[in-house]
């Protein structure tokens, strides 16, 4: 009833064999006109009769918590509810978590934790409310500063680096810092709840649903089977939403005890704190190399926090393990608990804040050395896992490297900083690499396919990421048909579990159920034409084998196929490397007159096996690099050093980068198949384009103006205040 | 004098007439709550982002006026006699998508989608004002747009792929303007709207006259110009403001006036409005004005409201303190003028009496051998608040400066004159010794604070570096613009 693979080892690519040719074209969004015209409904939207509005109400302080004035709350007007519920979570759960965060409202352990909701008639009047109730916390709050408490954990140590560094002819021990990050989606996180006697239904902006419909059922105490969660549009994530998030917990909560829909929406401000941020990251980094630029070792030692109780620390050096070469080598993190808000996994977790610095510190070796900065890579590219001796599945950073310094020019920068100047503006190019470990999870998918075509029906979540377009892609190459005859129904845990959207795996692992979902329906094919499944070609709703064509319809017959896929993944991923690579190339100016810097080019040419799909996987780097320029020049939440809140919570302050900040992004793609990876040959790709993004800009400003921005961002304090 | 208990608009093509109208009861709500338009979108409710761009048109002397503005922090008694256009409303000339929209599929300017309504109705107002927009043009009607996942330049190219298809004069838009107008004009009944929803109370007087009228009779309440200030205070501050006192609609508010001597904004001026006005007198402002909040924001932001708020990191008031403007204020039948550095005498306290409210802006013209230049300093490029805005305006005869009036913003508790270094210059020869030896008096002027925007030693010396720039643009010609080119 269902094709099981469990990627062991190779796979054989069977794509180059369909006929259909849609798959690795540059195909619309199916969705795309739905979103255009606004017709697509985000989880606040689609308002049941009678629903009630709720509101969240945060802790101002840490410790332990009063409403001072519900009852008089309660008898305002239209107010339906105060609820402070110890089912109530505390932060966002943490992705792939399948069970309930922290919860309670009694003891509050970061500002900002959600301590009541508040459900009124109207949405003025629940604003209006929650506004009012009045809540205190006593206690002295917890610590608040990495620097102030004992971490956990070691790094790990291969060889003796002291020694290594010791011995070298360049040595380097260099500290960057990365500040708090908010992966701020469009969509602020919103729920709408709905019981139906024991089972709750509820429309929420999540991105991993199987695991999100076990959280609410851990939350509510209640079995997983009585919980629906539907989340056909999700309007970004970035690891936003995970994990089962504070209004769609306290909008079942509420809905339950009222006895009728609540909708809850995070204010914008609200998401800023109950929903996991990027951790703060103090970064170690030690390179040690011989004359020739050649590493002997390497060191990338980081502090990053998180709040008791939070498994998850933010995994800054997992490229670091295999990116370069280098015998002795102390590598991993300390985790500081702090009394700030939770953090968890903002895009790209571990390479966006790990890889930028380290491709940093490249770019300080290059210069000690006097190498190219490109050349340094290039002779520093490991033929095996430096870390484990694994093989790589495929190695394609020194093609990336090539590919993208000739059409960025490379070969005609000044090696000089300071070297070009134009008014009051320094003009200067850095190059940075890219890596991002390649994850693949598990996931299953179903079509049906009649005579009207194929319906796809899977868990799996569109984030933006092109999730539709390419499960149709996939599904219409196998199945002989054309983009309009294939329907992808998606975020709905009615459906079979996809992978959810996180860590890149999206697209290369559920497009891989897809795939066997679309094989198992070959073979019954195949097994009605009495032909063997690797011989049938199925094209435009045609099915030949040897040499006979048959309508797809008539082979039906007046019967409804269903095929099932199921994947795995297996020794694959332990007896290999796998990754991708990338590599970033930036041009900047520099103003000596107020430090600002103005990016006014970027390129990257990126290798992640199969490209399923042109324009959507251009518009993952275009996005990836984006963030890159926000993170090395405006990006940062600030906590206040008294009790830990975020004090630049909003969109006024906290600074994504707006159109005036990126320059023409040139993305490239290079011809890859990984066998590894799966009978796709595709990898994940929609973080690789944040990866060292940030470094390129941060070495163009050095480049430019000679100022060395180690404590990111560079924002024109810090960078005028080296210009002297 | 005739009051009206209901706000009237049209809303797409259908009549509105409501009752129940608090004053801090938001367009977007109404839209997306009570309306179940819920195309607009909601990112931020604060006028960031942009997702809740809408159109609203307005009779003006001109004609009928469509500006895009953001629903989240536009209040919904303001829209009465307003046309108000949503993401719903729109089609292509022969129905279906939009060329706009079309071109957002085709060019894959919408991933998540979240942020799409809001740019396309962005890019659906460019479209109706330019045939063909330059790419400059393109971005500043994005500017108050984020988007998370696309990293824009799909979707300036989308701009610039519906800008070939033409078809502006069969847009719906285009063939119900006369409809429209005539509509418009019928709902104006010359009477002063009351509405509230419960105690929260909403005002829009008659005329100028009846708003003094209406500030004697509630001195506790409200002014609420273009809301992008107060709407603020609602959404994100969650602050009664009951009564709100709107002048927004106030014709004669919106005049801009010019004689010989000088040019005159009326309070309600937009800084849209404003801009072209300006720009033609004052060349230097061109760059400096596109640099204030975001296309919508300055749709609807006033520069009355802007001095009025007293904010000591308002962008117009450092520009128009230079230029010397004086500014008219109104109590009842009474009027006074006095110089604009004047209103402003510290952090959150301003020459205003209770009831008094600002009236017009006077701006004496160019004369000969001035040089004029401000700058805004921001750590995001757009949509951000000043770290440091400074305008120069030094009037240089032979050489020799005859006069300096500089102001700067985000350096003191107020906007404030360079004093010190004003009377450095005055009387020496325009060189870039003389330059740096004013700027060094500056830190006996100003003591800046260190916030999150910038440091206080970051202020003062980028402060002072603006008067190299200054030497550089006007004495040399070394100068290069990044930003214009
Ligand atoms: C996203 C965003 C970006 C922004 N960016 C910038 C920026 O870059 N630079 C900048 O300077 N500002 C910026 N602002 C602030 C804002 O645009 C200005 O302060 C604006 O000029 C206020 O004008 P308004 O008409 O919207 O005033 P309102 O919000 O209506 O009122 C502001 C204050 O002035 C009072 N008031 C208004 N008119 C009068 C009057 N005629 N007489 C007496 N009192 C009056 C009101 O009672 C209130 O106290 C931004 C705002 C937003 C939301
Ligand atoms: S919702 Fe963000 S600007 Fe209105
Ligand atoms: S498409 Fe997602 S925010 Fe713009």
């Amino acid at each position: 009833m269902s094709l099981d693979l469990k990627l062991d080892g190779r796979s054989e690519d069977r794509f180059g064999t369909m006929a259909q040719g849609l798959l690795g074209t540059p195909a619309d969004r199916p969705e795309g006109v739905l979103k255009v015209t606004g017709a697509a409904t985000y989880a606040a939207e689609n308002l049941p009769e009678n629903c009630a509005f709720g509101m969240l109400v945060r802790a101002p302080g840490q410790g332990k918590v009063t409403a001072v004035n519900a009852d008089e709350v309660r008898a305002m007007p239209g107010v339906l509810a105060v609820i402070r519920d110890e089912r109530m979570i505390r932060n966002a759960a943490q992705g792939t978590a399948n069970e309930a965060p922290v919860q309670g409202v009694d003891h509050a352990e970061y500002v900002g934790q959600p301590v009541a909701v508040v459900v009124a008639e109207s949405f003025e009047q629940a604003r209006h409310a929650a506004q009012s109730l009045k809540i205190t916390t006593e206690g002295s709050p917890g610590p608040v500063d990495p620097d102030a408490v004992e971490p956990e954990g070691e790094p790990t140590r291969t060889g003796d680096l002291d020694s290594a560094m010791k011995d070298a002819v360049h040595a380097l021990d260099l500290t960057y810092t990365t500040p708090s990050h908010s992966s701020t989606p469009m969509e602020p996180h919103a729920a709408i709840a709905e019981w139906d006697g024991d089972r709750v239904s509820v429309r929420a902006s999540l991105q991993m649903l199987k695991y999100n419909r076990n959280e609410l059922a851990d939350c509510l105490g209640i079995s997983a089977e009585n919980v629906r969660i539907q989340s056909p549009f999700v309007g970004g994530g970035f690891g936003s939403k995970l994990g089962i998030t504070a209004e769609a917990v306290s909008a079942a909560i509420a809905a339950r005890e009222l006895g009728r829909p609540v909708r809850v929406v995070q204010h914008r401000r609200q998401a800023f704190e109950t929903v996991t941020r990027r951790s703060e990251t103090t970064q170690r980094i030690r390179l040690a190399a011989d004359a020739e630029g050649r590493l002997s070792g390497l060191g990338h030692e980081a502090l990053v926090s998180n709040l008791p109780g939070e498994t998850f620390a933010e995994p800054v050096t997992q490229a670091s393990a295999f990116a370069y070469a280098g015998a002795h080598r102390v590598i991993g993190e300390r985790l500081a608990r702090l009394h700030r808000p939770a953090a968890g996994s903002v895009r790209a977790p571990g390479e966006a804040v790990g890889v930028t610095a380290f491709e940093c510190a490249m770019d300080e070796l290059a210069v000690k050395t006097g190498l190219d900065p490109v050349e340094l890579r290039r002779r520093n590219i490991p033929d095996k896992d430096p870390s484990s001796g694994k093989p790589f599945s495929s190695h394609m950073l020194a093609a990336a490297l090539d590919d993208g310094a000739g059409r960025f020019g490379w070969s005609d920068r000044a090696p000089e900083p300071r070297s070009r100047r134009e008014g009051e503006w320094w003009i200067g190019s850095g190059m940075a690499a890219a890596f991002r470990v390649n994850i693949m999870m598990e996931a299953e998918a179903r079509i049906d396919l009649t005579p009207d075509g194929a319906v796809v029906e899977t868990d799996m979540t569109d984030l933006g990421t092109g999730t539709y377009a390419i499960l149709t892609q996939i599904a219409g190459e196998a199945l002989g048909l054309p983009a309009e005859s294939v329907t992808v129904r998606l975020g709905d845990t009615d459906f079979p579990p996809g992978s959810g959207s996180g860590g890149s795996w999206g697209s290369a692992t559920t497009g891989n159920a897809v795939w066997l979902a679309a094989l198992d329906l070959r073979r019954q094919i195949a097994a009605r034409l009495d032909c063997d499944e690797a011989e049938l070609t199925l094209r435009d709703g045609q099915a030949t084998c040897g040499n006979v064509t048959r309508a797809l319809a008539e082979v039906l017959g007046g019967d409804d196929l269903r095929g099932h896929g199921h994947i795995t993944a297996g020794d694959a991923f332990e007896d290999v490397v796998q990754s991708t690579f990338g590599a970033h190339f930036a041009e900047v100016a520099v103003s000596d007159v107020t430090g600002e810097v103005r990016v006014r080019r970027m390129l990257g040419s990126f290798a992640a096996g199969r490209i399923l799909n042109e324009k959507t996987a251009r518009s993952q780097c275009h996005g990836g690099m984006t963030w890159g320029i926000g993170m090395a020049l405006t990006e940062e939440l600030t906590h206040d050093r008294r009790d830990g809140h975020m004090v630049n919570r909003d969109l006024a302050e906290y600074h994504v980068a707006v159109n005036a900040d990126v320059p023409p992004l040139e993305v490239h793609f290079l011809e890859e198949l990984d066998p590894w990876s799966g009978p796709m040959q595709s990898k994940g790709l929609g973080e690789l384009g944040i990866c060292g993004a940030g470094a390129a800009v941060l070495n163009a400003v050095y480049h430019a103006c000679g100022v060395r921005i180690r404590d990111m961002p560079a924002t024109p304090d810090k960078v005028l205040a080296g210009l002297e | 004098m005739a009051t009206r208990n209901e706000v009237r608009f049209i809303l797409n093509g259908e009549d509105q007439a409501i009752r129940d109208v608090g004053a801090s009861d938001t367009l977007l709500d109404f839209l997306r709550i009570d309306r179940r338009l819920t195309g607009t979108k909601e990112g931020c409710a604060e006028g960031d982002c942009g997702a809740c761009t809408v159109l609203v048109g307005r009779l003006t002397p001109q004609g009928l006026r469509y500006d895009t503005v953001n629903a989240c922090i536009r209040f919904l008694a303001s829209v009465d006699g307003c046309h108000v256009v949503t993401i719903e409303h729109l089609r292509g000339p022969e129905g279906g998508l939009h060329p706009v929209q079309e071109a957002m599929v085709a060019l894959h300017g919408s991933q998540c989608g979240f942020c799409t309504p809001g740019i396309v109705m962005s890019l659906y107002a460019l479209w109706m004002a330019t045939a063909t927009p330059s790419v400059t043009e393109i971005e500043r009607a994005l500017q108050g747009n984020l988007c998370r996942c696309t990293g824009y330049e799909p979707i300036v190219k989308a701009a610039q792929a519906a800008s070939a298809g033409k078809g502006q004069s069969q847009d719906p838009l285009n063939l119900e303007r006369n409809t429209i107008t005539k509509r418009l004009s019928d709902l104006r009944d010359g009477a002063r709207v009351e509405v509230a929803k419960g105690e929260d109370r909403a005002i829009l007087p008659a005329d100028t006259a009846d708003l003094a009228k209406v500030l004697e009779e509630n001195p506790e309440g409200t002014i609420v110009a273009g809301a992008t200030d107060v709407g603020l205070w609602v959404t994100k501050f969650l602050r009664p403001i009951s009564p709100a006192i709107h002048i927004g609609h106030l014709e004669e508010l919106h005049e801009i006036a010019e004689d010989d001597a000088a040019i005159t904004l009326g309070a309600g001026v937009t800084y849209s409005e404003a801009a072209l006005t300006l720009i033609m007198t004052w060349p230097h402002l061109l760059e400096y004005w596109d640099r204030i909040a975001g296309w919508q924001v300055r749709n609807m932001g006033t520069i009355g409201g802007n001095i009025a708020n007293g904010s000591p990191i308002g962008d117009t008031p450092p520009a128009l303190i230079a230029l010397d403007a004086t500014i008219t204020l109104r109590k009842g039948g009474e009027t006074r003028e006095l110089p604009l550095e004047r209103f402003f005498i510290d952090y959150g306290k301003q020459d205003r009496a209770e009831g008094e409210f600002v009236e017009r802006i006077r701006i004496p013209k160019p004369a000969a051998g001035q040089l004029h230049a401000a700058y805004k300093i921001s750590k995001r490029r757009d949509e951000d608040i000043s770290s440091v805005a400074a305008a120069f305006r030094l009037t240089v005869e032979d050489g020799t400066i005859t006069e300096a009036r500089i102001a700067f913003g985000g350096m003191a508790a107020t906007p404030k004159r360079a004093a010190k270094a004003e009377a450095a210059l005055t009387g020496q020869s325009f060189d870039e010794a003389t330059m740096m030896k004013a700027a060094a008096t500056l830190p006996e002027d100003f003591a800046p604070l260190s916030d999150w925007r910038a440091s206080a030693e970051y202020r003062m010396r980028a402060a002072q570096n603006l008067f190299r720039r200054f030497w550089y643009e006007k004495g040399t010609d070394e100068a290069v613009r990044l930003e214009t080119a």
